[in-house]
């Protein structure tokens, strides 16, 4: 029974952020808007491909160039997960609690807080697939289609049996994380507005989105191999064909207990978190910029 | 019936309301340290990643000075966008908007405060990166000129908030458009300012592409400042570029105060200048 209502709570929950999220438009201005922001970071970092291949006197269609774009355009496709989560956690506790002034009653009400931050985190996931799966879409027009690239980049030829698990134990990860996020929102007033850009740039510079974590200096690699958007990307590449698939089984190991670990520490972190709101009274502190 | 103020007057007043604006600004932005922090060690996490990138496929050093200042001119644009064209929105949201209205000052006065305030506030902040972002990545500059670069960068960054005046101005019945519209004009930006590439106008580039990112002062403004401080190019080779922001700004102020006054009566028509939670 418990069950059946925390699903339930959550439903309304993903039902309410659903809303508050899309209905300030039009439809049409909506889609174009989930599309248009993942669709500008892809064509940056393509495009410094691009001109730094033609900088070196290369062409952005040799086997390294196209490889390296293909490589490139599915990490910041998939990163889209973490932007989205990230910054709709991060900011969800000041909305609710200062914007909109209802964090008090949400947590007032028989459900808890708790289906309440996941339903509204459900929402950014389902923010991420669409802007995921048109930026892919768009990426192959573009770069295939338009510009006659010769990308290897077969959406057909995707492995739905090694991605779908990968991406799921990702998004555990993400929400786990956006759990933390919100926790630190409820005991602090100072940090929603850098909170989410923060622990997402450092997935960005961190996570193998756009180079190799073996690029990165050595002292800073054994942070990268701790992060489970490391293990999410390399097996979504793998499962793309895009790195070797005989490091899929330990990546995706690596991804669960990562994902295991984090869902541990975002738990406790917010159960922490809600005993000391409600030991300070801070589940209604208001606070104007 | 009020005595009519005389011009002098007028013009000590708005001056006066222009400076209380900026103070605020500039004391709210700068107390709260870990927001200053976080605004200059932030951007190095994204210009780091971008650095490591060019390594990675082989550009020389040049190309990482060139997303240096990218990342910093980027301060002034989110700085235009979150603290210039949603500001009406805050103010809305916070009750204040109705007190500037009543106020005795041209609304301008108040723009052009806040427009201050934070292009001093985003000038220390964009001075930060450039400095962390120099010592971290070891990227080289060449300042034949600084005379010039600080003349191309004060021209970019009066068109760029002139430009914010226009969109404060346009954003100013925006409910929860203001927090999306911001958010949209982000990344296509960086895009098409070219912020992140070594240069925006290079062959390689389509010419649909340069045009549209022409219309943005940043992208001209920052392909003069890359053309003097890294190429240690002169003045004589930005003479366009210097054309062209000022004629930027002799065009986005006259609209942006037209486009306050329209948005401002329609307001009152519709009853939107006090609508909260929208």
């Amino acid at each position: 029974m418990a069950i059946i209502d925390f699903v339930k709570s959550a439903g309304e929950s993903f039902r309410v952020g659903w809303k508050i999220e899309s209905n300030w438009t039009d439809p049409v201005l909506f889609a174009t808007y989930q599309v248009i922001r993942p669709l500008a970071s892809l064509l940056i970092v393509a495009f410094i491909v691009i001109i730094g291949a033609s900088s070196v006197g290369a062409s952005a269609n040799s086997a390294f160039y196209s490889q390296y774009l293909a490589w490139l355009i599915v990490g910041n496709a998939f990163y889209a997960f973490v932007l989205q989560i990230m910054l709709g956690m991060a900011i969800l506790v000041h909305v609710d609690r200062t914007r909109y002034e209802v964090l008090k009653n949400i947590y007032i009400s028989p459900g808890t807080l708790h289906p309440y931050v996941i339903g509204r985190g459900l929402v950014s996931v389902v923010n991420g697939a669409v802007s995921v799966i048109l930026t892919l879409l768009f990426s192959v027009a573009i770069f295939n289609g338009l510009l006659h690239m010769n990308i290897p980049l077969n959406l057909l030829n995707v492995n739905l049996l090694m991605l779908l698990p990968a991406v799921i134990l990702g998004i555990v990860s993400l929400l786990a994380i956006g759990y933390m996020l919100c926790a630190v929102n409820i005991v602090s007033n100072r940090m929603e507005f850098i909170l989410g850009d923060s622990v997402s740039g450092i997935f960005f510079l961190l996570g193998g989105v756009i180079f190799p974590i073996a690029l990165l200096p050595s002292y800073v690699q054994p942070i990268s191999n701790v992060l489970p958007i490391t293990y999410l990307l390399n097996a979504v590449r793998e499962s793309f064909g895009l790195l070797p698939t005989a490091s899929y089984m330990s990546d995706l190991a690596y991804l669960a207990v990562t994902t295991l670990v984090t869902l541990i520490i975002g738990i406790a972190v917010f159960r922490l978190a809600e005993q000391r709101a409600k030991k300070l009274g801070l589940f209604d502190r208001k606070s104007e910029y | 019936m009020l005595p009519k103020a005389t011009p002098r007057e007028e013009l000590l007043i708005n001056l006066r309301a222009a400076y209380a604006r900026m103070w605020v600004r500039l004391r709210g932005s700068n107390r709260e340290i870990t927001g200053l922090v976080a605004e200059i060690g932030l951007p190095i996490l994204t210009i780091g990643a971008y650095v490591i990138l060019y390594r990675a496929i082989g550009l020389p050093p040049t190309a990482g000075a060139a997303v240096i200042i990218g990342g910093a001119m980027i301060a002034f644009w989110t700085n235009v966008l979150w603290n210039m064209s949603s500001q009406w929105f805050w103010e809305r949201e916070s009750g204040n908007l109705e007190m500037y209205l009543v106020a005795p000052v041209s609304r301008m006065s108040v723009l052009l405060g806040m427009a201050m305030g934070g292009s001093v506030n985003t000038s220390i902040r964009a001075l930060g990166i450039v400095l962390l972002g120099i010592f971290v990545f070891q990227v080289p500059f060449q300042l034949a000129d600084p005379l010039s670069i600080g003349l191309v960068f004060v021209l970019t960054l009066v068109a760029l908030y002139t430009m914010g005046m226009l969109f404060a101005s346009i954003f100013m019945l925006y409910g929860r458009e203001a927090w999306n519209t911001a958010n949209l004009l982000q990344e296509p930006v960086y895009f098409l300012s070219g912020a992140y590439f070594p240069r925006i106008y290079a062959p390689v580039v389509p010419f649909a592409l340069q045009a549209a990112g022409s219309l943005i002062p940043m992208t001209i403004g920052l392909d003069a400042i890359r053309r003097l401080a890294i190429n240690g190019e002169g003045i004589a080779t930005v003479w366009p570029h210097i054309l062209a922001l000022i004629a930027c700004t002799l065009i986005l102020f006259p609209l942006a105060r037209r486009a306050l006054n329209y948005m401002e009566s329609l307001g009152k028509k519709e009853g939107r200048l006090t609508l909260r939670w929208q």
